[in-house]
């Protein structure tokens, strides 16, 4: 294989590993709020770009390093998630039809956020990016990848490996998973239905949030990415089997490479309507996913 | 004749076999009942008879017409319903916009103006046609549910334990008012409460377990050892 | 139907013919009123539809582009008066909407909403990615207002008070629709579709129908948006436009007739007069619709026929309010 063809498929290799594992990642932020809590958060994308902002204004404007920064924006995400759990989620736990009612509680959450950003960052700058974590680069055969993007591989990756042995070993992610199956039967079982709907709910969050923090330091992005970024969690999500960590992971790796050999021959918008495509078929003939809960 | 025909019905839910090849058929003017514990499948009985559910294997016929696969509004229309056992009515609704709804299949091929009135005055209705349907008590909600069935002029009402959380007294009227109703169609009644299947049934069907264990008159299916063992026996009804 | 709703739907219709000659003399109030009329159209047709539990219709406006970039085509390439193109690119963005909406009709609750959203957003994609009949993102300018009498345009004041009529004429349409056998059916499935299907009710039968009307208030709604505005693109017919209908029926009281005028009456003329403080305009959308949905799912009508009740002392026979859920 020649050299530049070799370049081509490393590339195409790489950027699809990274793009996936964030994809899995705020994929799976979103599955878990969806399956326990019925949510399905239409403002991920928003929450995304919000962490990946927020995480500029620190090092840009403050001058923090972005390791700080990144802690910061952990630290103030899970405050949020907190507050709008007390706010607004808590609300609706025994609506009936509640997975519209979030779903529409959240665009409304969306476009409240996309008009702040609206007034505040796209007054700022068109395009943002954030000074790397680590520096330098790492040589895969010819191929050069910046040792940040591969930081944030190893920690989406690493993050989830973790949600799994949550989900599968600890108290916690048993309970999570009873309440999956069915709240009324994990309630007569014992277990505190509304504490996992919190404690779901601000996980879920935080992980979207991690999710744009560390694509903040892989990519240079705009405001754009928010919307395209809800359409990819939600169609991994469907396609994946909403409540699904493994479908997640499984169909978010997918699509990363999908996106990655696509952008290859034409504008990432293709990729975006295969997304759609494939959501739209998914929700017509195996509504319930490719993956068990 | 006979009016409903089932056999070899089957219905598996992820590997937990609901139903197992059950038989059984109805004979007009007979009132058919079904007993058995919890999950021995009476709900599936009654969800795949009536069209909710589709079955895996089997046959079912209603005077003749392969219902096995149509759906609810389609057995409406030949003959065949049902009601639920949590009752179930438009609550936001009036209860005169409740019948009013049950009348649009038939229009006018359906029951009178006169013929409503009288049914409603019998079920004792006829005081509360502009409260919200959900406001009316249990009973009141199951007389509904059961006038809403009758405009349809069904052959068949298949009642899913009518008489579940009514009070003692309830329980009697009840049980009277279905044997008045037994003259204006057939009946199949599940029920745990065993004064209802020995006042109203004049055969029963013992489901365990989504099998058909036994079928005879009620005298002889309450006396029968297996489903004494098998359910009677830890039962605590009347 | 209640007197009161009765005369409530009445006196709707006298003020909304009126208002284009009280506000002749100005013309931005007269476009601000426009405007709001054709989402008043828009909202009285979502609402038969809307009311279904679950069934949040988000692609109503990609409907209503297709009716509007076809009307386009037929006026300007066929060369037809707007009043043929009219109802023939209505009729077709109705098909298109059933053959669209159709297999999602059969999906419950948030599934048939994401659906619906996928097939909006399917929707402005095409129309900005088929430049060829829709002229892409640029969008399509200096359409012709509609052809009148004596070879003269249907403009201002006149176009005004069309658009009333027709505003008026969906309205009658939707209040003798609820009186109607097939209203009733509506009602049915959108109250319970298992106990309706149970009763009789061909519930599938009774979506198709109910969307293929809602699809026609979105298609003729987009046509006159079209000659009225005079410009178009994909931004017309996104899904806020969608979820902005969807919020003046169900801010005004979703299920009942008065409510999405209502709604409209008081929502719709917001933008247009907060020209400049455009973001402002989706937070401040974005907090009702969170206001709405967690506290006033009844709306503003549903709140007040609440209130009606209580004072009354009686249940009062409301036709269509819900008490909780979308």
């Amino acid at each position: 294989m020649s050299d530049s063809s070799l370049l081509i498929v490393l590339s195409t290799l790489s950027t699809g590993l990274i793009m996936g594992a964030i994809f899995s990642l705020v994929a799976a932020g979103v599955t878990i709020v969806y399956g326990c809590v019925w949510l399905p958060n239409a403002s991920n994308g928003q929450f995304f770009l919000l962490a990946a902002l927020v995480v500029w204004t620190f090092t840009l404007s403050f001058g923090w390093s972005s390791l700080a920064a990144s802690l910061a924006v952990i630290v103030l995400g899970v405050l949020l998630a907190v507050v709008l759990e007390l706010v607004l989620i808590r609300r609706l736990y025994n609506a009936p039809n509640r997975n519209v009612a979030y779903f529409v509680v959240t665009l409304g959450l969306t476009q409240i956020l996309s008009g702040i950003f609206s007034l505040t960052y796209a007054k700022w700058s068109d395009q943002f990016s954030v000074p790397p974590v680590i520096e330098g680069i790492t040589m895969l055969g010819p191929f050069p990848i910046s040792n940040n993007r591969l930081l944030a591989m190893v920690v989406s990756l690493g993050v989830l490996g973790l949600l799994f042995a949550l989900l599968r070993y600890h108290p916690y992610g048993r309970a999570l998973r009873a309440v999956f199956q069915n709240r009324e039967a994990a309630a007569l079982r014992g277990v505190n239905v509304r504490a996992i709907y919190r404690l779901s709910f601000v996980l879920g969050s935080t992980i979207i949030f991690l999710g744009g923090i560390l694509f903040a330091f892989a990519y240079s992005f705009d405001l754009s990415v928010a919307w395209t970024m809800s359409i990819t969690a939600f169609a991994i999500m469907i396609v994946g089997g909403p409540g699904s960590v493994l479908g997640a992971l499984v169909v978010g790796m997918t699509f990363g490479f999908t996106q990655a050999i696509v952008s290859i021959f034409a504008s990432p918008t293709v990729a975006m309507f295969s997304y759609l495509g494939a959501m739209l078929i998914m929700l017509l003939f195996q509504p319930n996913g490719l993956f068990k809960r | 004749m006979k009016l409903l025909e089932v056999s070899g019905l089957s219905k598996s839910f992820g590997g937990v076999a609901a139903l197992a090849n059950v038989v059984g058929h109805s004979i007009e003017g007979e009132t058919l009942g079904m007993i058995g514990p919890n999950g021995s499948g009476k709900t599936t009985f009654v969800n795949v008879v009536s069209g909710h559910v589709r079955a895996d294997r089997g046959t079912l016929t209603f005077a003749g017409v392969n219902i096995a696969r149509m759906r609810p509004h389609q057995l409406a229309e030949v003959g065949l319903c049902r009601t639920y056992q949590a009752v179930r009515v438009f609550s936001e609704l009036s209860t005169r916009q409740n019948i009013e709804n049950a009348r649009l299949l038939l229009e006018d091929r359906g029951l009178g103006a006169a013929e409503v009135r009288e049914l409603t005055e019998w079920l004792r209705l006829d005081r509360n046609l502009d409260k919200q349907a959900g406001s009316l008590t249990l009973f009141e909600q199951r007389r509904l549910e059961l006038l809403m069935r009758l405009v349809l002029k069904p052959r068949l009402i298949m009642l899913d334990e009518p008489v579940g959380g009514l009070a003692v007294t309830e329980v009697n009227e009840m049980i009277t008012l279905l044997q008045e109703l037994k003259a204006r169609c057939s009946l199949f009644v599940i029920e745990h409460t065993m004064r209802v299947i020995r006042e109203l049934a004049d055969r029963v069907m013992v489901l365990i377990a989504g099998e058909k264990v036994a079928d005879g008159p009620p005298s002889e299916i309450l006396q029968n050892q297996r489903v004494i063992d098998e359910y009677l026996g830890n039962a605590a009804h009347a | 139907m209640t007197s009161h709703s009765q005369y409530g739907i009445a006196a709707a219709t006298l003020v909304i013919l009126a208002l284009p000659f009280l506000l002749a003399g100005n013309r931005f109030l007269g476009f601000v009123l426009g405007m709001t009329l054709i989402s008043l159209l828009w909202a009285t047709g979502m609402n038969l539809l809307s009311g279904f539990v679950g069934l949040m219709p988000l692609m109503f406006a990609g409907i209503a582009g297709i009716a509007g970039y076809a009307m386009v085509y037929f006026t300007r390439t066929a060369g037809w008066s707007f009043w043929l193109a009219m109802p023939v690119a209505s009729l077709l963005a109705a098909i298109i909407g059933v053959a669209l909406g159709l297999p999602a009709l059969r999906l419950k609750g948030f599934y048939f909403t994401l659906c619906s959203l996928v097939i909006q957003s399917v929707l402005t994609l095409a129309f900005i990615f088929f430049p060829k009949f829709t002229n892409g993102d640029t969008g399509i300018n200096e359409i012709a207002p509609p052809d009148w009498f004596g070879g003269t345009a249907l403009t201002s004041v006149r176009f005004d008070f069309a658009l009333a009529v027709a505003a008026v004429a969906g309205i009658l349409f939707s209040t003798w629709l609820t009186q109607t056998h097939l209203g009733k059916k509506f009602v049915a499935v959108r109250e319970d579709d298992v106990l309706a299907e149970s009763i009789g009710i061909d519930v599938v039968r009774t979506r198709i129908t109910a969307f293929f009307i809602v699809s026609l208030y979105a298609g003729i709604g987009g046509c006159f948006y079209s000659a009225y505005v005079g410009f178009i693109s994909p931004r017309a017919f996104d899904v806020l436009v969608s979820l902005n209908i969807w919020l003046f029926v169900t801010f005004g009281g979703r299920g009942t007739i008065l409510g999405p005028i209502i709604g409209t009456a008081i929502l719709a003329p917001i933008p247009f007069l907060l020209q400049d403080l455009q973001a402002f305009k989706d937070i401040l959308s974005g907090t009702l619709i969170i206001l709405v949905t967690l506290l006033m799912p009844g709306g503003i009508y549903g709140a007040w026929l609440k209130l009606l009740s209580r004072k009354r002392g009686r249940e009062v026979q409301t036709t269509q309010v819900r008490e909780q859920g979308v």
